[in-house]
């Protein structure tokens, strides 16, 4: 069924499509219709679930662990501020392999105060063990609920997974999204079914405190989950195909990259304007594609190699800076090619929520161009601010 | 593709009038996709919305910058803003007024149609949300969705939504609209006066961004807005307060958001400073005498 809605609402359905045991939530812009609707669905008695109304942000992640590891699927949504604020909790959920999935509503981490698009509230939750994926648009978004569960679920993963959406660019953009239906959902979807859970009838531990003998060991272990995630969410992404007929190819996607000789490593909504840009610059015959980042977390170090192997040079678009000089996925990328000999161009764009234009992808492409002829161009580029040139 | 750009104020209903094309358009078996613009206040304040509809799918998720239709639902606002900003030579604007459209002076020239749409939604739905009625209007002035799929689409979205009755009521809005509305030609004699902006340069923007009184080249500003910003024109409704009745507790002067209220501490009273207050009323709920009327601004 196709319907007109906003990527919150999209979200929304995807949870209630997972049947989801347990929402704490907490509100917070732009996240907030996302637990509007699901109030709205356990109120029509569309969804049987425990919707806790926390306190906080802190009690809401305290309250996923708890349930989590009394074996119910937990699903939440936050932002920004509020992603900072149930920090602590984040580090505890992925050590003790608790599946959670949260929606974070991608929104500028202040100061200076702010309620739009930037990716510095995830990505200051890099090491905390989640999974962290980005979408594109609102179907994404709904299809990436379902198989986030799927994946953290996964035995060879329990991890918790963290799918991002571009705050108003996505949460409150309504376009047409196809709705699957809850007997498909269920086929790809089994309920959850952990080992080991809290049950006062058969005394469990969970979390408990742990000495210098034990950690070395826990944590080269979530590693290892770390590594079969990758596998993991490739296989979902083909069964998920198969069944729904879209396929968004993995850890990344690519677009017009056979023969490509010059790319943009794109994330969440730039990457769908990116498109355009793309089918425009082919038409005048040059040879450019789209490495869509979708999975930041685990970070898909092999997949990049193979597809940079064939180009000129690389340009990387981030929508955060750490403060020593580039964006974070440039970093990481740059770690990932390392040995290469192509020129790696960081574009920085789209911070606070500034409006990413076709006009500022084009430049992006442009620099990288010039930098594969070997012109001289800067590792760094701030486009569209104000004092800087590009 | 077809660009919309609404302009309306906070709770007009700007962002689901944008929605609600969107739909419309998609039972018409078009692309279609809507999206807000919000600034950082709300109810009162200008908003933006868009709506981008294309027989194939849009990828496009930028704001429109050239748009083929202009849409404004407070004729308030073309005092303020340049709302023609970008459109398309041939494009079209459709104005909520009781003027005739070539009554109506836009600094330019262009295809415009109006419809008195507040008057149609005070009619038919007893409050001035006139997203509804100027759909109507587009549906008659661009041809580009049928009244009939609108009508179908309002039902829809507002009826499941507001109750079955709402939709009804909503979508009789729009009919009347589409019956009413005037094409014409707009005029082009004032002088458009662009919105002062002040933009420094990363070397030019204080430490920390923090702001003192003093002169940018959008005026004075002073801490947490810019002096030269009033927002009276936001308010329907404005407090006024019963000296006889306060009891000088300060409740209001400490719930006021917009810092408004002042203490003339040598005289032990309050007043308020209009040009900065939205009338949200937050004053008078809190007021715990009852010494606090909101009374109707533009009367």
């Amino acid at each position: 069924m196709k319907k007109v809605i906003t990527g919150d609402h999209a979200v929304a359905i995807g949870a209630k499509l997972c049947r989801v045991d347990v929402v704490p939530a907490f509100p917070i812009t732009p996240q907030t219709l996302i637990i509007e609707h699901i109030a709205d669905f356990v109120n029509n008695g569309e969804l049987d679930t425990k919707f806790l109304t926390m306190e906080s942000e802190h009690s809401v992640m305290s309250a996923a662990a708890g349930a989590s590891a009394a074996g119910a699927r937990v699903f939440t949504a936050t932002s920004s501020q509020g992603l900072a604020f149930m920090h602590e909790m984040l580090y505890a959920i992925a050590p003790l392999r608790l599946p959670v999935v949260m929606a974070n509503a991608s929104r500028t981490l202040g100061g200076p105060p702010g309620i739009w698009c930037e990716y510095n509230d995830s990505m200051g939750a890099r090491d905390s063990g989640w999974l962290q994926l980005y979408v594109e648009d609102n179907q994404e978004a709904l299809d990436m609920i379902i198989q986030s569960f799927r994946i953290a679920e996964d035995k060879r993963v329990l991890l918790p997974v963290m799918p991002c959406l571009d705050g108003f660019v996505l949460t409150h953009t309504v376009e047409p999204v196809d709705i699957p239906s809850q007997e498909d959902v269920d086929s790809l979807l089994a309920p959850y079914e952990p080992d080991i859970v809290l049950d006062p009838e058969r005394p469990a531990m969970i979390g408990t405190f742990m000495p210098a003998e034990y950690i070395m060991e826990l944590r080269r272990q979530t590693v290892g989950a770390f590594e079969c995630a990758k596998d993991v969410i490739r296989e979902v992404n083909t069964e998920f195909a198969q069944k729904f007929g879209r396929d968004y190819g993995g850890l990344v996607d690519t677009y017009r990259m056979d023969d490509a000789k010059i790319a943009l490593i794109t994330m969440g909504t730039v990457t769908s304007t990116s498109r355009e840009v793309v089918d425009e610059l082919r038409q005048k015959g040059e040879k450019v594609g789209i490495i869509k980042l979708r999975f930041f977390r685990p970070f898909p170090c092999e997949d990049l190699k193979k597809l940079a192997s064939n180009l000129d040079a690389l340009g990387v678009f981030d929508r955060s800076i750490s403060y020593h000089g580039g964006g974070p996925v440039y970093n990481e990328v740059r770690s990932a090619l390392f040995g290469m000999t192509i020129p790696v161009i960081n574009h920085l764009a789209g911070l606070g929520g500034r409006d990413v234009t076709e006009e500022q992808i084009f430049k992006m492409f442009e620099l990288t161009s010039r930098a594969a002829k070997g012109e001289k161009v800067k590792e760094v580029n701030w486009h569209n601010t104000r004092g800087e040139t590009v | 593709m077809f660009e919309v750009r609404f302009h309306g104020r906070g709770g007009q209903g700007a962002v689901m009038a944008a929605q609600t094309l969107a739909e419309a358009a998609v039972n018409e078996d078009n692309y279609a996709v809507a999206f807000p613009f919000f600034g950082a206040e709300r109810r009162g304040a200008p908003v933006l919305a868009f709506t981008r509809i294309d027989a194939k799918k849009i990828y496009s998720k930028t704001q429109v910058y050239a748009p083929d239709c202009v849409i404004v639902l407070d004729d308030s606002l073309l005092d303020t803003i340049d709302v023609v900003s970008g459109l398309k030579p041939d494009g079209m604007v459709i104005i909520n007024s009781k003027e005739d459209p070539d009554d109506i002076d836009l600094g330019i020239s262009f295809r415009t149609a109006t419809v008195n749409a507040t008057s149609i939604a005070l009619e038919i739905l007893k409050a001035p949300i006139t997203n509804t009625a100027i759909l109507g209007a587009f549906a008659k002035a661009t041809g580009l969705i049928t009244i009939e799929s609108l009508e179908s689409s309002i039902k829809e979205k507002f009826g499941g939504k507001l109750g079955e009755r709402a939709g009804e009521r909503n979508a009789l809005a729009a009919r009347m609209a589409y019956e009413k509305t005037i094409i014409g030609t707009s005029r082009g004699i004032k002088k458009l006066e662009s919105k002062k902006q002040w933009l420094p340069a990363y070397q030019d923007i204080p430490i920390g961004g923090a702001l003192i009184e003093g002169k940018t080249q959008a005026g004075l500003i002073g801490p947490g807005s810019f002096i030269e910003n009033k927002v009276s024109g936001w308010a329907t409704f404005r407090p006024l307060r019963n000296k006889e009745k306060c009891t000088m507790c300060l409740l209001c002067w400490f719930y006021c958001p917009e810092g408004t209220i002042i203490r003339i501490s040598d005289r032990g009273d309050l007043m308020t400073n209009y040009d900065y207050c939205k009338g949200c009323g937050i004053c008078a709920n809190e007021c715990p005498v009852d010494a606090i009327k909101m009374t109707r601004a533009r009367s």
